[in-house]
C-alpha cells in the first residue's frame, strides 16, 4: 500500500486516541417506530395495507405518516401502533395471525413478505411476544446522559457562514457592508442579507443550474426545435430561423453565421424554458407549488417564434430581439396537421401544469410502447414527491416465476402489484402525451389506453373522465397538496446547497452501527421536516427554504472541538458537514469572485474530467477528486496564480485584489516590521482565498510565511535565476507600468508560489 | 530517490515543519507513485438487458428464438451458443467470438438477477447488494483495495458506478484530454517551460504535505477527514498521469467500446488504473428484439475482443480479468411488438487471469427458468441446489481478486454464508 493510500485507509479505521472523545448517544425507547414501523411497517406492510393500496379492504389498515401534516404525525403513529397491536394479538390455529400472514400463510394477498427467521421477522415476532406479554426483552432504555446530536461539533461563525452562502448562491464574496452587518447584528442579519442576495441575477443562475441537476431538462436528446416541438403541431413555425429575414447582412458567409447563431441561441433558449419557470416563480416570490400547477410556460422572443405566437406576445418583452428574455404565456390548445392530432381542451388553452407538462420535461423522459409512461411516473414520484419507487426494490423469491405465472403480473402478482398499483395510475395520467422518439409529444394512443394496467389516477383516487383533457393539471393540484411535496422540495434545496442527497433510513438491522445511522437519519429528517413545514406554512416561498437550511446547524457545521473516535459516534457524524468538492461551474465562479475573472478552461471535456455532468448520460457530479481532477487542480492553481500575481502587483495598492498590504521590495527576515507586514499580507490572502481568519501570528500563517521566506531564500543562493518574472506570468499589457515585472529579489515569484499553494488547499477547492 | 534529492527533501520537510515519520514522506515532491502492475479488472456491461438466448444460453425451442432452431445450436468445446453469423449486423458473431475466446471463457447460466427493473438490477449486478445504495461496485472496491493511490484507479464509462466513498471515480470521455492536464506544472504542456522553478514546486509540495499533516492531528469530522485526504492524495498522485501520455494512440477507434477500451488500456499500461467499467446501452429491446440484439451483441463482443487483442499488443493480456454481464435478461416469449420484455434470469461470462476457461456452469431449463445449483459441487441440483444470485458471484469475484478479507471489503459484507459460497468456481 502506498503512503497516501495508507493515509486514507488509516483515517478510515483509526479510532484510538488519547484525546477527549465525543461519545454517541444511547437510543431512546421508541421501539415501535424505530423497529417495527421502520423495519417492517413501512418497508413491507404499508405498500398494500393503506387506502388506495392493494389491501385497502383488509382489517389491517395503516396510514403513511410521511403524507401527514407534522402536527398529526404522532396521532397517526399511535393509530398505526394500535393496528399492529390488534393484529399481533389475533391468533389462528393457536399461532399469531400476524406472523402467519407475514410468511405467506392464511392466503395472504401479498404472499410471503418476510422470510421466516429473517431479521425483519424476528423484529415482528418480538413485537408479537411483547403485545402478548411474553417478551422478556427490554427495549433499549433512554440514556439520561445522551448528549445533543451536535454536541462537540463546532459551527462556523456568522462571518464565515455569510461567505459560504454568498459564494454558493451568488458566486461572489460578501461586501464590506454585508460583513459589517453580521459583525453588528450577528446571525439575525443573515435572513435579511440572504433576501437581498436572492434578488441577484447570479442567484438565479445558480438556482437554474441546481434544479437542472435535479430535473436534467437540459439533457433533451437531439435538437430541441425538432424533438420538443413536433412536426405535427409546429411544422410551420419551429424552423422559423431558416426563413428569418437577414437580408440586411450582405456578406453571404456572415449571413450564414448569423443564421447559425440564431438557431443555436433559439435552441438554447428552448431548452432553458423549464428552469426559467423555476426562476420566474422564485424571483417573484410565487408559491413554489407552481412548478406543478402553473398555467403558463416561460417563452423568449425566439422560442415564441417557434411556437408561432411571437406577434401575440411580443409586447411582453423589453427587447423582442433578446433570445434569452423570458415572459410567462399560455399556449393555445395544440392544433395538428390532421383533426385527430388536435388537442382536447375545455378552455381552448394548453392545459399547462408547471414543469410536468412542458415539452422539454416530457421529451427528456420519453416513453415507448412497452414502457407505457412508467418512466415518467417514476420520475414524477422522484422529482415531485421525493419517492424513488425503484431505489430499494424488494427482492422476490423468484421474479421470473411470478412473471410467467400470471397473464398480467403487474395487476395480479402481489410482488409486482405493490409498486404498479402506485405507479401505473400516474402513468395513465400521461396517456395523451403518447408520441415516441422524434414524433412529437402530444397525441393519443390508437385504440385507447391499456386495459391491462391500473386505471389513471393518483394514490387511490381515479381520474374522472371529464378531467382527462387536463389530467396533468389534475395531478399537479394533488401533488401540491401532498405533504411529501414540501419535503421533496426541501430535500432538493439541501441537494443544491450540499451537493448530496439527504440520508436514507438504514436498512441493515444487523449492522452494529444501525442505531447510530438511524439517529443520523432521524436528526436530519427532523430538520428537513421542520423546514418543509415552515415552507408549507409560509406560502411555499422557496427562498425561505434556502434561508432555513443556511441558518441550520447542518449547514453551519465546521468541525469538531474534540475527537470523535468511537465507531458509533463516527457513524452518527459520517454525513455531517458540507465538505463539498466544488463542481466545475462553481469553481470557475469562485475563481472569478476572488480574482476578478474565471480561469475559463473548465469547459467541455475538461469539465467532464473534473466531474461535471452533461445532463444526458452523465447525470451525477463527482463527489471525490480523482487523480485527473488533482492534475486539473494543479493546472488551475499554477495558471491562475501566474495570470494574477504580477498583474496585481502592477496595479496601485488600493486597487489590488490580492496584495494590498505589501510591496515586492519587502523581504522576509529583513526586519521585524517587514516580517509583520508579510504576515499581515498572508493573513489577508488566507481570508480572501481560503475564507480563513488566521491571526498573523498563528501556526497557519507561519506555515505560509515559511513557504514564502523559503522560496526567497532558496532563490538567493541559486545561479542562473532570471531577474524578472517568467515571461508567461507577466502582465500582458505592454503599456502597463508593471509589464516588465522586475523581480530581482524573487519576491513576486515567491508570492506566486504562495497563491499557487493556497489554491490547492481544501478550503479553496471544497465548499 | 537520489542521495542529493533525499537530502534536499529532508531539509524541506524540516523547513515545512514536517516530521520525518509522516506517512506521506515518500511522495509528494516530484516522485510519482509506483506504477500499478496488475491484475487489471474490466467489467463489460450490456446496459438495458441482453438476450442471453442469442448468446451463451441458446434455446431454439418453445418460440423463444425466431432466428434459429434447437438443431442449429453450435458448440465450441464446452460452450453452446446461438448461431448469429447470418444475422449479425456488424461487429463479431458468436461463432467468431467463441472460436477465439471459448478456450479461456467461463460461462455461468441461470443467474437469478432477482428483479425485473433496470435501476435495481444494475445496482445489484454491479455491487452484489440489492437493498443498499451505499455499496461500491466490484470495480470500485477492487480499485480501492488494490491501488487507491492510482490517479485513475477506477475508470467508468457508464452503468452503476457507486464507490462507497472508498475511491474516486474517474470519467475520461476523451483520451487526448488527458494530454492537456498530464503536464499540469508546465505552461501549455511544454515540459521545458515550468510555471515554477523546481525548488519552488518542491517547497509548495512540502508545505501542502505539512499542512495535511497538521490537519491530521486536529479533530476532524469524518467527511472532512475523507475529503482532505482524498484531495491530497489526488493531487500528489496526479503526477503519475504523465506516464499515460506515451500510450495515447494517435488514431482513436470509431467504435464505442473500443474507444473506452483504449482509454482503459492506456491507463493500465501506464500503471495508473486498476479497474474499468465499460458499457454500451440500448439493449432494452422491448420492440424488435431480434434486430436490436443482432446489432448490439455483435458490437459488444467486438468490443471485448478489441480489448483483449489490444491488451496482447501492449503485453498485458495475461494481467486482465474480464467480467461480462448485464442487469437482466429478456423474456422467453415475444411481445406484440416483436420485442422481449424484462426477465430476471440470465447469465454472466468471465475470462482472464486465474479463471479456467472452456467451462459452462449452471443452467436454465427449457422455459428459461433458473435451475438450482450446488455451490459446493459446482453442479446443478434441482432438488437441493441454491438460486445463484449476484451476491454469490461477487463473493467469488472478491476471492478471485484476493480482497475478500480486505478491511474495505469487510465493510461491505454480502451476507453469503460459508457453506453457500461458490467453491472452486474459478478453476
Amino acid at each position: 500500500m502506498t503512503a497516501v493510500a495508507f493515509l486514507i485507509a488509516f483515517s478510515l479505521f483509526a479510532d484510538e486516541s488519547a484525546k477527549p472523545r465525543v461519545r454517541c448517544a444511547g437510543v431512546a425507547d421508541d421501539s415501535f417506530e424505530r423497529d417495527v414501523w421502520a423495519k417492517v411497517g413501512v418497508a413491507k406492510c404499508l405498500t398494500c395495507h393503506r387506502n388506495g393500496g392493494d389491501a385497502e379492504k383488509s382489517a389491517f389498515l395503516l396510514t403513511d405518516p410521511r403524507k401527514t401534516a407534522d402536527s398529526a404525525r404522532d396521532a397517526v403513529m399511535q393509530g398505526n401502533r394500535a393496528a399492529f397491536a390488534k393484529m399481533a394479538a389475533a391468533k389462528e390455529r393457536d399461532q399469531p395471525r400476524m406472523l402467519l400472514k407475514a410468511v405467506g400463510d392464511l392466503d395472504h394477498g401479498g404472499e410471503q413478505v418476510l422470510g421466516k427467521g429473517s431479521p425483519e421477522y424476528r423484529v415482528l415476532a418480538d413485537f408479537v411476544r411483547r403485545v402478548n406479554g411474553q417478551s422478556t426483552k427490554t427495549p433499549p432504555a433512554i440514556d439520561p446522559k445522551a448528549p445533543p446530536f451536535f454536541h462537540g461539533v463546532t459551527m462556523l461563525d456568522d462571518r464565515r457562514v455569510l461567505r459560504r452562502a454568498t459564494l454558493s448562491l451568488a458566486g461572489r464574496l460578501p461586501t464590506d457592508a454585508e460583513f459589517a452587518a453580521v459583525a453588528k447584528e450577528g446571525r439575525s442579519a443573515l435572513p435579511r442579507l440572504l433576501d437581498d442576495l436572492m434578488k441577484e441575477d447570479a442567484f438565479f443562475d445558480r438556482l437554474r443550474e441546481g434544479f437542472n441537476d435535479v430535473f436534467l431538462t437540459l439533457g433533451v436528446d437531439g435538437n430541441p426545435d425538432q424533438t420538443c416541438l413536433s412536426y405535427e403541431h409546429f411544422e410551420k413555425t419551429r424552423h422559423w430561423y431558416a426563413k428569418h429575414d437577414l437580408s440586411h447582412i450582405k456578406d453571404k458567409d456572415k449571413r450564414q453565421h448569423e443564421e447559425w447563431k440564431i438557431a443555436r441561441e433559439y435552441r438554447e433558449a428552448l431548452l432553458g424554458e423549464p428552469m426559467k419557470l423555476i426562476e420566474h416563480i422564485v424571483r417573484h416570490d410565487r408559491p413554489f407549488t407552481e412548478i406543478v400547477t402553473a398555467d403558463y410556460i416561460m417563452v423568449s422572443p425566439y422560442t415564441a417564434r417557434g411556437y408561432g405566437m411571437f406577434d401575440e406576445v411580443k409586447g411582453k418583452f423589453k427587447n423582442p430581439n433578446d433570445p434569452f428574455e423570458y415572459a410567462p404565456v399560455k399556449l393555445k390548445a395544440l392544433k395538428g396537421r390532421g383533426k385527430q392530432e388536435n388537442q382536447d381542451s375545455a378552455t381552448g388553452f394548453y392545459p399547462h401544469a408547471g414543469i410536468l407538462s412542458t415539452f422539454q420535461y416530457l421529451t427528456r423522459y420519453p416513453t415507448t410502447e412497452t414502457n407505457r409512461n412508467r418512466l415518467r411516473a417514476r420520475m414524477f414520484y422522484l422529482h415531485f414527491l421525493g419517492v424513488d419507487v425503484l431505489e430499494l426494490a424488494a427482492r422476490v423469491s423468484d421474479a421470473a416465476a411470478a412473471t410467467a405465472k400470471y397473464k398480467t403480473p403487474t395487476m395480479e402478482a402481489a410482488e409486482c402489484v405493490v409498486c404498479h398499483k402506485t405507479l401505473d395510475p400516474v402513468s395513465g395520467l400521461f396517456q395523451d402525451y403518447w408520441r415516441f422518439a422524434e414524433q412529437g409529444v402530444y397525441g393519443k394512443r390508437k385504440g385507447g389506453w391499456f386495459a391491462d394496467m391500473f386505471g389513471a389516477g393518483f394514490e387511490g383516487e381515479d381520474l374522472p373522465p371529464k378531467e382527462r383533457w387536463r389530467s396533468l393539471q389534475w395531478l399537479g393540484e394533488r401533488t401540491a397538496r401532498d405533504p411529501r411535496f414540501a419535503v421533496a422540495m426541501t430535500e432538493h434545496v439541501y441537494y443544491i446547497l450540499t451537493g448530496r442527497k439527504v440520508l436514507l433510513p438504514p436498512k441493515d438491522f444487523d449492522d452494529s452501527l444501525y442505531a447510530a445511522r438511524l439517529r443520523a437519519y432521524s436528526e436530519q429528517r427532523k430538520q428537513t421536516e421542520a423546514i418543509a413545514a415552515r415552507f408549507a406554512n409560509t406560502g411555499f416561498n422557496l427562498k425561505q427554504v434556502f434561508k432555513d437550511w443556511i441558518v441550520s446547524d447542518f449547514y453551519r457545521v465546521d468541525g469538531l472541538a474534540t475527537e470523535a473516535t468511537e465507531p458509533c459516534r463516527r457513524a452518527e457524524l459520517d454525513d455531517v458537514g458540507i465538505v463539498r468538492l466544488l463542481a466545475p461551474e462553481q469553481l470557475e465562479r469562485k475563481v472569478t469572485a476572488i480574482f476578478g475573472e474565471p480561469w475559463g478552461k473548465l469547459q467541455e471535456h475538461t469539465a467532464m474530467l473534473y466531474g461535471g455532468i452533461d445532463s444526458k448520460e452523465v447525470t451525477d457530479r463527482a463527489a471525490d477528486p480523482s487523480g485527473a481532477m488533482g492534475a486539473i487542480q494543479r493546472a488551475i492553481s499554477n495558471d491562475v496564480a501566474c495570470k494574477h500575481t504580477a498583474r496585481d502587483f502592477a496595479s496601485p495598492g488600493a486597487k489590488r485584489k490580492l496584495f494590498p498590504r505589501i510591496e515586492p521590495e519587502v523581504l522576509p527576515g529583513a526586519s521585524p516590521d517587514d516580517d509583520r507586514r508579510i504576515r499581515e499580507q498572508i493573513s489577508f490572502l488566507h481570508e480572501r482565498i481560503l475564507g480563513r481568519h488566521d491571526d498573523p501570528g498563528s501556526a497557519e500563517v507561519t506555515r505560509t510565511f515559511d513557504l514564502f521566506a523559503g522560496i526567497v531564500n532558496d532563490a538567493k543562493g541559486r545561479k542562473g535565476i532570471e531577474g524578472r518574472e517568467t515571461y508567461h506570468c507577466r502582465p500582458h499589457d505592454k503599456d502597463d507600468p508593471g509589464a516588465s515585472a522586475d523581480d530581482k529579489r524573487y519576491t513576486i515569484r515567491a508570492w506566486r508560489g504562495v497563491v499557487t499553494y493556497l489554491l490547492r488547499r481544501p478550503e479553496f477547492l471544497y465548499e | 530517490m537520489s542521495v542529493s534529492y533525499r537530502r534536499d527533501f529532508l531539509k524541506l520537510c524540516g523547513l515545512a515543519g514536517l516530521g520525518f515519520a509522516a506517512p506521506f514522506r515518500a511522495r509528494g515532491v516530484d516522485q510519482p507513485n509506483e506504477p500499478y502492475e496488475g491484475p487489471y479488472y474490466v467489467v463489460f456491461n450490456a446496459s438495458g438487458g441482453w438476450d442471453t438466448t442469442y448468446l451463451m444460453d441458446p434455446k431454439g425451442i418453445g418460440g423463444i428464438n425466431r432466428l434459429y432452431k434447437e438443431g442449429d445450436i453450435l458448440t465450441k468445446g464446452a460452450h453452446k451458443f446461438a448461431p448469429t453469423r447470418k444475422h449479425a449486423q456488424g461487429g463479431m458473431s458468436n461463432e467468431e467470438f467463441f472460436a477465439e475466446f471459448g478456450g479461456e471463457l467461463l460461462t455461468f447460466n441461470g443467474l437469478d438477477y432477482s428483479v425485473n427493473n433496470h435501476s435495481p438490477g444494475a445496482r445489484y449486478m454491479a455491487t452484489g447488494k440489492l437493498d443498499s445504495l451505499a455499496y461500491p461496485t466490484f470495480a470500485a472496491l477492487v480499485a480501492a483495495c488494490r491501488g487507491s493511490s492510482c490517479p485513475l484507479a477506477f475508470l467508468t464509462f457508464g452503468n452503476y458506478s457507486a464507490t462507497g466513498n472508498l475511491v474516486a471515480m474517474s470519467r475520461v470521455p476523451y483520451l487526448p484530454s488527458l494530454k492537456n492536464i498530464a503536464l499540469a506544472d508546465s505552461i501549455g504542456g511544454n515540459p521545458k517551460a515550468g510555471y515554477h522553478d523546481d525548488f519552488v514546486l518542491d517547497r509548495i509540495e512540502a508545505t501542502l504535505g505539512a499542512n495535511n499533516e497538521a490537519r491530521r492531528t486536529q479533530p476532524r469530522l469524518p467527511r472532512a477527514e475523507r475529503g482532505e485526504n482524498m484531495l491530497y492524495g489526488a493531487q500528489v498522485n496526479s503526477k503519475a498521469l504523465q506516464r499515460v501520455v506515451q500510450y495515447i494512440p494517435k488514431n482513436n477507434p470509431k467504435e464505442r467500446l473500443s474507444q473506452q477500451a483504449e482509454i482503459a488500456l492506456a491507463s493500465f499500461k501506464a500503471g495508473v488504473c486498476v479497474s474499468a467499467n465499460l458499457s454500451i446501452g440500448q439493449f432494452d429491446s422491448h420492440a424488435n428484439n431480434d434486430k436490436d440484439q443482432m446489432k448490439l451483441i455483435p458490437e459488444f463482443l467486438a468490443g471485448i475482443a478489441y480489448l483483449v487483442r489490444r491488451a496482447a499488443d501492449l503485453g498485458i493480456r495475461d494481467l486482465l480479468v474480464v467480467v461480462i454481464q448485464s442487469e437482466m435478461g429478456r423474456t422467453p416469449d415475444y411481445n406484440k411488438g416483436d420485442g422481449k420484455d424484462h426477465w430476471s434470469i440470465g447469465s454472466a461470462m468471465f475470462l482472464g487471469r486465474g479463471i479456467k476457461g472452456n467451462r459452462v456452469l449452471g443452467a436454465t431449463d427449457e422455459k428459461q427458468f433458473a435451475v438450482p445449483f450446488d455451490p459446493k459441487t459446482q453442479r446443478i441440483d434441482r432438488l437441493n441446489g441454491d438460486r445463484i444470485r449476484p451476491e454469490h458471484v461477487h463473493e467469488a469475484l472478491r476471492e478471485l481478486a484476493g480482497i475478500a478479507d480486505h478491511p474495505l471489503a469487510k465493510k461491505f459484507p454480502l451476507g453469503v454464508s460459508d457453506e453457500r459460497k461458490l467453491r472452486g468456481f474459478w478453476s
